[in-house]
């Protein structure tokens, strides 16, 4: 009896705790209409930094709090109110989700710079673990206790400041119609930067007491992926209720501790469940959702997307394979396995553009299903042993509809939702695939056979043989996966001029005009998710056969989100969008932080300004995504614009060629390194339209083409003294003002 | 035979009554009016009719089928078509591609093949909508926005085509043109019914006009019959003393 209380209370604690993190998230949501991911990105820099001042510089408890929670907390709601998300308005879920995405992966490359991950940090309990007090014969320590009350408090202060506050009101008031609000006389900005100070605060209050609660070292990912527990949580109340949203908290908390208390001890796998607990109870809360009710919503974002056509698609697929043959040939060759990984994950890639840019569906896990089409084919297809082993077409082709099939199961109960929910449940998946199947490294028996999903943590990937084609050579392979990612491009390029991808754009910009035309929208999505997953699953294949031995660091969730924002950053629209985000995710990042880290190994006396360099790159890289509000239409899209002013001025581009073929011979030759060659080719090409302008200004049109028209300008006037009585004379104000009494002052 | 009937369809949002028992029909061949007071409920009957809102009672009978309990897509598979009050057209499709997108819906769903390229061609002449073909819809006039969720609809071959305010943002030649195209449609032998606030195109162009007041309806009939119900004028007078 006793253990049972024990557990129910350590339950309700953590319970307590997800119901902190998840009520700052449902106010934010609610008053802004952007899911900020980076809520427990906040929470994780929020409980290092209170370890910092409180262990580290060894300044009294209460000053830490007071530091981390009177200011880091509300600076970062704030920061991130008015940097970022006012310029959010009239733009497409994908765009608000990357900005908190991004805003997420710079704070954990931030946390892992400032705090050596190799150093364990455990943060001990406020109070101590010495004071306690005893309930019903349970033992909570006074951290504990403070836990629940502070939980208590919020749940009583929330509803009076939503019923009671006047800001409450304001806020409400703030999603529904922030128009109506400004013309009523208020500020919907400054009501909704203050639930971002709240509720981030709320985010820190969460990190700082979590913690302890669960025990072990601060650890940053883990910390991070407190969203999806308050998120969880936040879904029993369908992201509005705070009452609700409390008890899924609750009921969350109460699980997991009963898992710990009463699962068998020979269940192993429940260490890995538990991680997985907020997953599996969102997955079965979309399931139980009701079905929402389809509504006209037609307005018009601010992304826009040309589509090339196929003719075109074919020259640029030509153009790539090329390009990639030629560069292969002044490349180091211990530097083409690294160019194949960047192709590799523009295939990757390639499953966003087609999902989101053509469908406007959302995946924020493609590498979770890139894991699951590996795993099938390595554990279907491989044929021959030690050097000989090699991938049949069998285990591709297997491991390619693996993926196809659990993207559509996945997509299932989310589909029928909005966009945000598909969101959410996949990045939910994506933490399972990481957390539950990639680590199931043990061998174990199960319906009499024994096996392990990830046999030791790492798979050793042999790569395909088709008949007499081996693709053990590192060139053959380089250049057939480039083939492949032209072939697929140029191929999506047709689909979206197909029937298929007309009916694709016509869901995206309006569902409802969509059904009422007869279109069968699930079953639309359903097959554009499956289509997308499989995509993300051949690339995934192409990726583990080219490093050839694959952990689960090569699945995790950061790697799938910074793939998708580098391909929202490119262009989520455009097949180069995915080439943009691929390389730079699979390749770009890698060369940059080796050409370092070579350098520091040569110049030691520089190894701490490069490696400074190094880490300022990889917070950059995060937080790159956040410029996406003012450009939600990705920096391609403006680079073919410009380059579209070229169109008749051909001889700049003859000459740029020109120039291009000079770089290449020096590169050829070695007077120019890979590196200085790559540099030069994009200065050249990014600073062409400026070069045409100046050399050609008769042919070469500046800027846009539209004059903009007067009324989104605006036209100041004065106003002017004496202007206010005229109105009100002929409004007929003071006539009312001189019956009724009132004083002039009054106004 | 109607093409359409409802039978004693009510709704309620919360405590109040949305539509009160509301029975009619609307003919093949003609163009039927929907008219009423601001919140009368024309908005709510239509989404009873097109299946974006569920009733609480009574039945919805298309073609001689119930189609109580379908939804929009089934619908609209059955040979239902509507327009959109406030403009659902597919911003980042081309005029063309907009019709073009609903013949491509209608040969994923059926399986005869259909020839949508000729098809589009053939809407977009009738539309009158050749010259902005290849313009990009969210750059044209509200007025001929309008038309092209027309065309969008016709490419469905509906039996039935609802029109909600059609007339709003159009001028006057183009809501002339207009009219003339939906008697052109009646002709043909599709039932139109059209949610109008613009009253002398409504008396002008329908056959038959029901009038919604408050939830009810109050009358059905002939532009004339209409007009000389008492009920009607008290609705449009009392509102418009309000006004």
């Amino acid at each position: 009896m006793t253990t049972f209380l024990t557990y129910t209370a350590l339950g309700l604690v953590l319970g307590a705790v997800y119901a902190i993190a998840a009520s700052g998230l449902v106010l934010t949501y609610n008053t802004s209409g952007i899911f900020n991911f980076a809520h427990g990105a906040q929470a994780m820099i929020g409980a290092f930094t209170y370890y910092q001042l409180d262990v580290a510089w060894d300044l009294p408890a209460g000053v830490a709090l007071v530091v981390v929670l009177g200011v880091l907390g509300p600076a970062m709601g704030w920061i991130q109110h008015a940097l970022i998300m006012r310029g959010l308005r009239d733009t497409e879920q994908i765009t608000r989700i990357v900005v908190t995405v991004a805003i997420m992966l710079g704070l954990v490359a931030l946390a892992q710079w400032l705090w050596d991950p190799q150093e364990a940090r455990i943060p001990g309990m406020l109070f101590g673990v010495d004071r306690t007090v005893t309930v019903l014969g349970v033992v909570l320590r006074y951290h504990e206790v403070l836990c629940l009350v502070i939980a208590v408090a919020l749940a009583v202060g929330l509803r009076v400041l939503f019923n009671r506050s006047r800001l409450g009101v304001l806020m409400r008031a703030t999603v529904d119609d922030p128009d109506l609000l400004s013309l009523a006389g208020h500020d919907p900005d400054r009501v909704s930067a203050r639930a971002w100070m709240l509720g981030s605060t709320l985010a820190v209050l969460a990190g700082v007491l979590i913690t302890p609660v669960i025990g072990g070292p601060l650890e940053a990912n883990a910390l991070t992926l407190l969203v999806v527990d308050a998120f969880a949580a936040a879904l029993f109340g369908r992201l509005k209720s705070i009452p609700l949203t409390f008890l899924g908290a609750i009921v969350l908390g109460l699980m997991n501790s009963y898992l710990v208390a009463y699962a068998p001890s020979e269940w192993t796998w429940v260490g890995n469940l538990r991680q997985s607990l907020a997953m599996i109870v969102l997955f079965a809360i979309l399931i139980l959702l009701r079905h929402e009710r389809l509504r006209g919503t037609a307005t018009r974002s601010r992304e826009r997307y040309e589509v090339p056509t196929v003719r075109r698609a074919v020259v640029w697929g030509g153009v790539f394979v090329l390009a990639v043959l030629a560069f292969r040939q002044i490349i180091d060759p211990s530097s083409v396995g690294v160019l194949q990984l960047g192709i590799a994950f523009a295939v990757i890639a390639l499953s966003q553009t087609l999902l989101t840019g053509y469908a406007g569906e959302l995946n924020l896990a493609p590498l979770a299903f890139s894991a699951i089409a590996t795993l099938v084919a390595f554990h279907a297809g491989i044929q021959g042993e030690g050097l000989d082993a090699r991938m049949s077409v069998g285990g591709l082709v297997a491991g390619v509809v693996a993926a196809a099939v659990t993207g559509a199961i996945v997509a299932v109960p989310a589909l029928r939702l909005r966009g945000l929910y598909l969101a959410l449940a996949t990045l939910a998946f994506g933490v399972f695939v990481s957390s539950m199947i990639l680590r199931d490294i043990q061998e174990h028996t199960l319906f009499g056979k024994t096996f392990a999903i990830f046999p030791n943590g790492n798979l050793l990937f042999p790569r395909l043989a088709i008949g007499p084609v081996d693709l053990a050579d590192d060139d053959v392979f380089l250049m057939v996966t480039a083939v492949l990612f032209a072939v697929l491009g140029v191929g999506l390029v047709a689909l979206r001029n197909s029937g298929y991808g007309r009916r694709l754009a016509a869901m995206k910009d309006s569902p409802a005009a969509s059904a009422m035309l007869g279109q069968r929208l699930l079953r639309l999505k359903l097959t554009v998710f499956a289509l997308s997953t499989a995509i993300a699953g051949l690339g995934g294949i192409l990726m583990s056969m080219g490093l050839r031995s694959v952990t689960k660091e090569h699945f995790v969730f950061t790697m799938s989100l910074s793939l998708v924002m580098l391909a929202v950053i490119g262009g989520i629209g455009y097949v180069s969008g995915a080439l943009f985000g691929g390389l730079i995710a699979g390749a770009g990042l890698t060369a940059i932080v080796t050409l370092l880290s070579d350098t520091a190994t040569e110049h030691p006396q520089f190894e701490e300004s490069l490696g400074l360099v190094s880490h300022i790159i990889l917070v950059g890289a995060g937080l790159a995504g956040i410029g996406i509000a003012q450009n939600p239409s990705g920096i391609l899209h403006d680079v073919f614009a410009a380059q579209r002013r070229l169109a008749k001025a051909p001889e700049i581009r003859y000459g740029a060629l020109a120039v291009q073929c000079v770089l290449y011979a020096l590169a050829w030759f070695d007077v120019l390194g890979t590196g200085t060659f790559v540099l030069l080719s994009l200065v050249l090409w990014l600073s062409l339209p400026s070069i045409g302008a100046a050399l050609r200004p008769e042919k070469v049109s500046g800027g846009s083409a539209r004059p903009v028209p007067p009324e989104l300008i605006g036209i100041d006037s004065d106003y002017p003294p004496g202007l206010a009585d005229r109105l009100d004379e002929q409004l007929g104000v003071n006539a009312l003002r001189d019956r009724r009494g009132v004083s002039h002052a009054g106004a | 035979m109607p093409v359409l009937e409802t039978q004693g369809v009510s709704v309620r949002f919360g405590g109040n009554v949305a539509l009160r028992d509301v029975s009619l029909t609307i003919e093949p061949g003609r163009v039927t009016g929907l008219i009423g007071p601001n919140g009368a409920g024309k908005t709510t009957m239509f989404n009873c009719v097109t299946g974006m809102q569920t009733v609480a009672s009574g039945r919805v009978v298309f073609d001689g089928r119930d189609i109580t309990g379908l939804g929009p897509g089934g619908r609209a598979r059955l040979g239902m078509a509507r327009t959109f009050q406030r403009l659902e057209l597919f911003l980042s499709l081309s005029v063309r591609d907009n019709i073009r997108v609903a013949g491509d819906i209608v040969r994923a769903n059926t399986r005869h093949r259909i020839d949508v390229e000729a098809e589009t061609d053939r809407v977009l002449e009738l539309a009158g909508l050749a010259d902005i073909a290849g313009e990009n819809v969210a750059e044209i006039p509200t007025g001929r926005a309008r038309v092209v969720e027309v065309a969008r609809a016709l490419m469905t071959r509906p039996k039935l085509l609802l029109l909600d305010e059609p007339a709003s943002g159009q001028t006057e030649q183009e809501s002339e043109r207009f009219a003339d195209l939906l008697r052109e449609l009646a002709a043909d032998g599709i039932a139109v019914c059209l949610v109008e606030h613009d009253l002398p195109l409504v008396m002008s162009l329908c056959s038959t006009i029901h009038v919604l007041d408050h939830g009810t309806l109050i009358a059905s009939g002939t532009a004339a019959e209409v007009q000389r119900s008492p009920e009607v004028i008290a609705a449009y007078i009392g509102t418009e003393a309000v006004a």
